[in-house]
């Protein structure tokens, strides 16, 4: 990664803050504070937190003595600027409301709010604010910014992520409850290994994982591109480590030492080696104990199956045996095969033959199913049965050895995104491999290719067990070895789910097995080893069905459907046992040490390093003292302690940045990911410490510095603009006034679907999808402007993915959710300007707002109109709006009037 | 200067009288009104002191072939493959490939042939492109970083191999704004059979503002993009008035607060919107093409019909001063194979795609060259990687991926026309003169523009952000 000299200059700051269209904002650079004596030579941001004392002659305002005002008062009077006045109370609580909850205050609020007496309404406002669920929507949004938080894969694929939305859960109440943020930053890094465990610990730690995968990668067959994706995968994880908590651009750190802040290369990879367990994927969102305690329960009705097959393994195979020996007295079976979910056998009269249909030539004769047109499979109906844990069993006879691609049995989802196969000769030529879409749950396994000739039968099994582990065996003993894959076993939706013998999946390239296939089956459970052995040597040289059956004595019969029925009714108690549930909070696996990579190159790795944490800070030590081997949970956890300590000078330094930045529009740092040398200087340095050093003292609760900042003279002062002022300070710096702040592109869509009467208030759950999903078999996503209360909640709840934007939150600078973004952008478009005019939902909600501000303010044109402005922009029109308004409804009712206010820069602007 | 090219943004009372776009002429009508009224066009910001040097090229067309063209079977004749066909490669280190183990060496199913009065060789796969050989610039030697399509894809279109970097179209349109502020800067014409993977990621801005993201046209649809037309139960004067009642809403606001340029900003951005409504249908209406145009493109035919109107309104959209457009030939992997993914059957695969690129690419070289535009207009031909010389698999006929050789080709502003630049081995396999990486191609690209690649930069999260990373050299032997 390139780290190169950066210092501001009024063009780059210009852009990455300017709206477009001819405004830029003039920035001076500020040299940043030398290292000096009193930071022991350190960059300011490394050295520790001390407690400043307030400035002198800093005027007090506001009566409350907020110490916020001393250091910015101080400031401005130092460059002969004076605040603001207080602004009105109409504009404090739309502002208080945009800024702490997202949403606008309704009218009633406003109008009893400006109409109390009492001094300390506006702290009982702040109290009222501050305790309602929707704060931890609002400023859960910008954490999830911070982090880069998406509901897709990315890359080729970018499937969904169905189960990441626990972690935005995760974050949202975590704010509300306010829980300490030393604890917050704990459990994102390693909330799966703290004592005790919680399950919001496994869930807040989707913090590492919550980026692009890049499935095709990780999948591939050339290692050393394998070893190149997962290094990338790192620097994500790292990166977003190092600029989310500590405000640092580690990353850098992956080729070389860092050019400007005291990161050598090994920093990069002590930490490397604190994350190296952690993978993608999901994961229960269960303790240790509560998994071990269903997995005993669980073991219990599977015994119970078991139990009862083998017991009907043993009717059938003594009546098997009897058949066996009629047909040829040489071979003799096993005893106890377990018995399928699903059998597919073509010895049978068709009418008894599985349901499904024969596809692209396939025939069956001489009780097989014939493969020999490519192109030919067998598809069966949809199973009945949810399956999870299951076995793959096919008996199959190869044309040739030199085909590839095709599978014996394959189980797969509708359209066939999401397969599991016994696929022959995919990627390595004559050899078997569990097949899976994208290669997420494939591994190519060291086996012997295979031998067998044409016409001879081979037995092929796949099991996938339970910890999501896939064992292969052939002729029924495992081969290659038993892995576990980075994606989990996959539940196939009863009802949904198909059967295909011959072909890999619907939609792939060279899918099709040329063959024959003599039996294939499925059981709902992984089979054991010798269960698999057992399969094979009993189903050696099958006898049909009705031999069988004609073999056993009545009784025999009966006992084996008395033991049918109870099997059933074990496997029906296995089906009410819900799989836990999951999140994408990643795996982990221990790693192998870490090396050191010369410039960053997998093929140069160097010294083996331990884990530990940046060497620029003394104190807390970043000596963990642990070997390179040491566990991984242990390593995180270790990582944790030095992440929180309240000695670390920088995670309370870099989070009442953000806080402040959030409140007031910018950080009192600009580049709030970056607290190093090639950051910017902060414009209140001492303001700064104050902020971190009171956060630690109250227990690391935002909420308490939340309350600080908002009661502050500078926060409450009014964006009224002072040409003087801005000559000396023209991007208002040092806060001679509360500059006024475009809407972000969620408050927007909040704002709308809230004064039009059409929120849906609902906290939680899984997000609202406001796209059709394509898949081809990759993921594409068609944005839909969809309908209904599903849809009208806050858009926090929106699932966020790569590559489907959706053209009113792009427009207005919601950033692409793979970029960690600290501070989104602001833009002025045209594109903007269309969505607002011509968008279905703008226009839906301009509908909305109209018949509300109709049934709310009566037949009268002038209260319609009225009371549309107060529901909108939070006042009544002036009598020369008023006019002007009622000149445009007179023809038309309200319906143009609120479409106008929703346009309006009044109605998108926080003042 | 072909006459009939004027590098002007059409004039909007032109468009008033031609177009049959009711929407547009009464969102015209209202803008015109606007500018009577005198509010002032601002500028678009970008960086200033860009270019750094005089430009070659003003603007820029990119075809990006999804999917991994064969260099092997395009551009890049291999004698030896002919000779060593059915023998096993050996001595080129570890496999490159996506998926495993390689064949047999294959030799190319096509017959190559020079080509022009440069001699350049083209296969019997591409007749349309080796009629304009004389005006293209090969590049034998790319190397690519990635194996896997979509990162290899995202470091051709944004110089890294990860989510969420700036394309080229968008460090374009920061670096140099627009030329027609009536049009979007950045416009991709995404292949009609489908999506190309990853969708918009391939267009983003990443951390750089939103509005220079990628403009995603629908261009077999009447409205090129969304939100673009008034909704229909509105009737046209209505919205006029409505138009006219909130703009007084919003100058009476700008008025009322002093040093807020954003608040003016935004009224400008209603009458580009307004004027928007009218130059994009316009723009994107290939009815008013000649005969003789849409025949040159293959409109009508079959094969072409879709990929041929994304070429044709390539070149309308460069006329009208869009300043990076992208064409994409190909979509997402899957089956059937829409992109050049030929890992089954290179020869069935490739005809196919060929027979939808072929002659539309050439069709928009001829075309910009008959109008003069090929003098200041870049041409960017490019794919992720190439395809290794031996077979996917025992018994295939297909290729697997091969990100260590491959072709690309330039044409037009500043470009050595009718050169062929570098050289592979014996198979294809590796550079064996002159290497050309993603870095260099960008920074040769961006030179083309008058930027100097080390020069553009954007400050995110603690590192000074380049197109060319830490890398690039301008490839000084191709320019002219």
């Amino acid at each position: 990664m390139p780290c190169r000299s950066y210092r501001f200059t009024g063009l780059i700051r210009a852009a990455l803050v300017a709206a477009t269209l001819g405004v830029t904002p003039i920035l001076r650079a500020e040299p940043p504070p030398a290292a000096s004596a009193a930071t022991n030579g350190l960059h300011w941001a490394f050295a520790p937190i001390r407690m400043p004392a307030l400035p002198d002659g800093g005027a007090q305002r506001g009566g409350e003595g907020n110490p916020i005002d001393a250091f910015v008062q101080a400031r401005l009077a130092k460059a002969g600027l004076h605040p603001a006045p207080e602004a009105d109370r109409a504009t404090l609580i739309r502002r208080l409301s945009f800024d702490l909850l997202g949403l606008p205050p309704g009218p009633s609020e406003v109008e009893e709010f400006v109409r109390d007496p009492d001094p300390r309404a506006y702290g009982r406002l702040v109290e009222r604010l501050l305790a309602s669920p929707h704060y931890g929507e609002q400023w859960g949004r910008h954490w999830l910014d911070v982090v880069r938080y998406t509901e897709s894969q990315g890359f080729e694929y970018d499937r969904l992520r169905e189960n990441a939305w626990h972690y935005r859960d995760y974050v949202i109440a975590s704010l509300n409850r306010d829980i300490p943020y030393d604890r917050f930053m704990r459990e994102q890094v390693a909330g799966d290994v703290l004592e005790p465990a919680t399950r919001d610990g496994i869930v807040a730690t989707s913090l590492l994982v919550c980026g692009p995968y890049d499935e095709a990668g990780n999948a591939q067959a050339n290692a050393t591109q394998r070893m190149i994706t997962r290094e990338e995968e790192m620097e994500d994880l790292l990166s977003v480590v190092g600029q989310s908590f500590l405000g640092v651009t580690l990353n850098c750190a992956r080729c070389h030492s860092h050019k400007f802040d005291p990161i050598p290369i090994d920093d990069y990879y002590r930490m490397k080696s604190v994350f190296d367990g952690v993978k993608h994927g999901e994961r229960p969102i269960a303790t240790s104990a509560e998994i071990r305690d269903r997995e005993s329960r669980l073991e219990g009705v599977r015994q119970r199956i078991a139990a009862g097959e083998a017991a009907i393994g043993a009717i059938e195979s003594e009546a098997w045996k009897q058949a066996y020996a009629r047909r040829d007295p040489g071979a003799a079976g096993d005893t106890t095969p377990p018995r399928p979910a699903l059998e597919f056998r073509f010895d049978t009269p068709e009418k008894e033959r599985p349901a499904g249909s024969l596809e692209g030539g396939a025939v069956v004769a001489g009780g097989r199913l014939l493969l020999t047109n490519s192109g030919a499979f067998f598809r069966s109906a949809p199973i009945p049965r949810e399956l999870r844990e299951k076995t793959l069993e096919a008996w199959v006879s190869l044309e040739g050895l030199s085909q590839g691609g095709g599978a014996a049995i394959s189980l797969e989802a509708p359209g066939g995104q999401v397969f599991d196969a016994i696929v022959f000769g995919e990627r390595q030529p004559r050899k078997w491999v569990a097949g899976s879409e994208g290669f997420a749950r494939t591994r190519d396994l060291s086996a012997p290719e295979e031998i067998v000739p044409p016409g001879v039968p081979v037995h092929v099994v796949a099991v996938y067990g339970g910890g999501n582990r896939v064992t292969l065996y052939r002729n029924g003993v495992p081969y290659g070895e038993s892995y576990q894959p980075g994606s989990p076993l996959q539940t196939y939706k009863a009802g949904e789910a198909r059967v295909l013998l011959g072909m890999r999946h619907t939609g792939g390239g060279r899918p099709f097995l040329r063959g024959e296939i003599l039996k294939a089956s499925v059981f709902d459970r992984a089979l054991s080893a010798a269960e698999v052995g057992s399969l094979f040597r009993s189903s050696g040289a099958h006898v049909s069905r009705e031999a069988l059956e004609a073999a056993m004595t009545p009784e025999g019969r009966r006992e084996r459907e008395r033991l049918g029925r109870e099997v059933e009714g074990a496997r029906a108690e296995l089906g009410s046992m819900p799989p836990l549930p999951v999140s994408y909070a990643g795996v982990r696996r221990q790693p192998e040490p870490t090396r050191r990579l010369r410039r960053g190159d997998v093929k140069t790795p160097e010294d083996v390093m331990v884990p530990g944490a940046l060497s620029v800070i003394r104190t807390p030590s970043p000596e963990f003292g642990l070997p390179a081997d040491a566990p991984e949970g242990e390593r995180r956890r270790r990582f944790a302690d030095w992440l929180a300590s309240p000695e670390n000078p920088l995670p309370a330094r870099v989070m009442m940045n953000r806080v402040w930045q959030f409140h007031f529009g910018q950080g009192l740092v600009a580049t709030p990911n970056d607290l190093g040398r090639s950051g910017s200087a902060p414009t209140h340095p001492e303001l700064l410490d104050w902020l971190a050093a009171t956060f630690i003292r109250s227990g690391w609760s935002l909420k308490a510095m939340h309350r600080l900042i908002v009661t502050s003279a500078a926060y409450r002062q009014s964006s009224r603009f002072d040409s003087a002022s801005a000559a000396a300070d023209a991007d208002n710096l040092l806060l001679w006034r509360y500059a006024p702040r475009r809407l972000e592109a969620e408050m927007l869509r909040d704002a709308m679907l809230s004064v039009s009467g059409e929120l849906n208030p609902a906290v939680g759950g899984p997000s609202f999808r406001s796209f059709d999903v394509l898949t081809f078999p990759a993921n594409a996503y068609v944005p839909r402007d969809k309908t209904g209360p599903e849809f009208n909640r806050r858009s926090v709840y929106r699932m966020n993915v790569n590559s489907g934007k959706e053209p009113l939150m792009d427009a207005f600078d919601c950033p692409d959710p793979a970029v960690k973004t600290p501070r989104r952008g602001v833009t002025i478009t045209p594109l903007q300007a269309l969505a607002l005019m011509n968008n279905s939902f703008v226009q839906r909600q301009a509908e909305r707002l109209a018949a509300r501000a109709k049934s709310v303010g009566g037949e009268g044109m002038a209260d319609g109109v009225s009371t549309a402005y107060r529901l909108a922009l939070g006042r009544s029109p002036t009598p020369q709006e008023s006019a002007a308004a009622q000149g445009v409804s007179r023809d038309r009712g309200l319906l143009p009037i609120c479409w106008a206010l929703l346009n309006s820069t009044e109605f998108l602007y926080i003042q | 200067m072909n006459p009939s090219f004027d590098p002007t943004p059409v004039t909007r009372r032109r468009f008033l009288h031609s177009s049959t776009e009711g929407m547009g002429a009464i969102a015209l009508a209202w803008m015109l009104a606007r500018e009577r009224a005198g509010a002032s066009p601002a500028s678009p910001s970008t960086p200033s002191r860009l270019p750094h040097y005089a430009p070659r090229a003003k603007r820029i067309v990119q075809i990006f072939c999804c999917g991994g063209v064969s260099h092997l079977d395009t551009f890049d004749p291999k004698p030896e493959l002919d000779r060593m066909h059915g023998k096993t490669l050996e001595g080129k280190g570890e496999n490159l490939g996506f998926f495993g183990q390689p064949g047999k060496l294959m030799r190319s199913p096509y017959e190559f042939r020079r080509h022009g009065q440069s001699g350049a060789w083209v296969s019997s796969l591409l007749p349309h492109l080796a009629g304009c050989v004389d005006d293209l610039c090969f590049i034998r030697s790319m190397v690519a970083k990635s194996n896997n399509h979509t990162p290899a894809t995202f470091q051709m279109n944004s110089g890294y191999t990860m989510n969420g970097f700036p394309s080229m179209g968008a460090w374009l349109s920061y670096a140099l704004g627009t030329e027609n502020e009536n049009l979007p800067t950045f416009v991709v014409l995404p292949d009609p059979r489908g999506m190309i993977a990853g969708g918009s990621i391939n267009w983003t801005s990443g951390f750089l503002p939103a509005n220079h993201q990628g403009v995603p046209f629908r261009t077999q649809s009447r409205e090129p993009i969304g939100d673009l037309r008034t909704p229909d139960s509105i009737p046209l004067e209505a919205r006029r008035a409505d138009m006219e009642f909130l703009a007084g809403m919003n100058r009476g606001f700008a008025a009322s607060h002093e040093g807020e340029p954003s608040f003016g900003a935004r009224l400008r951005a209603y009458e580009l919107a307004a004027r928007m409504q009218v130059s994009i249908p316009e723009a994107t209406d290939l009815e008013s093409e000649p005969e003789s145009i849409r025949a040159l493109y293959g409109l009508d035919r079959e094969s072409t019909r879709g990929f041929s109107r994304n070429c044709l309104m390539a070149r309308r959209l460069l006329e009208r001063g869009v300043r990076f457009v992208q064409i994409f030939n190909g979509g997402a992997f899957g089956s059937p194979r829409i992109n050049w993914d030929g890992h089954e059957n290179l020869k069935e695969n490739h005809d196919t795609q060929a027979a939808t690129m072929d002659q539309p690419v050439a069709a928009l070289i001829q075309d910009l060259k008959q109008r003069g535009m090929l003098e200041d207009t870049l041409v960017v031909w490019a794919t992720e990687f190439g395809r290794g010389p031996a077979t996917q698999g025992i018994d295939s006929p297909g290729r697997d991926h091969h990100p260590t050789a491959f072709t690309c080709f330039l044409a037009g502003a500043g470009v050595r026309p009718g050169h062929t630049h570098g050289v592979t081995d014996e198979v294809g396999y590796f550079v064996a003169e002159n290497p050309v990486t993603i870095y260099d191609f960008h920074a040769t690209i961006l030179h083309l523009l008058g930027i100097q690649h080390e020069k553009l930069t954007f400050y995110h999260n603690g590192i000074n952000r380049r197109l060319t990373d830490v890398h690039g050299k301008v490839v000084s032997e191709i320019l002219s």
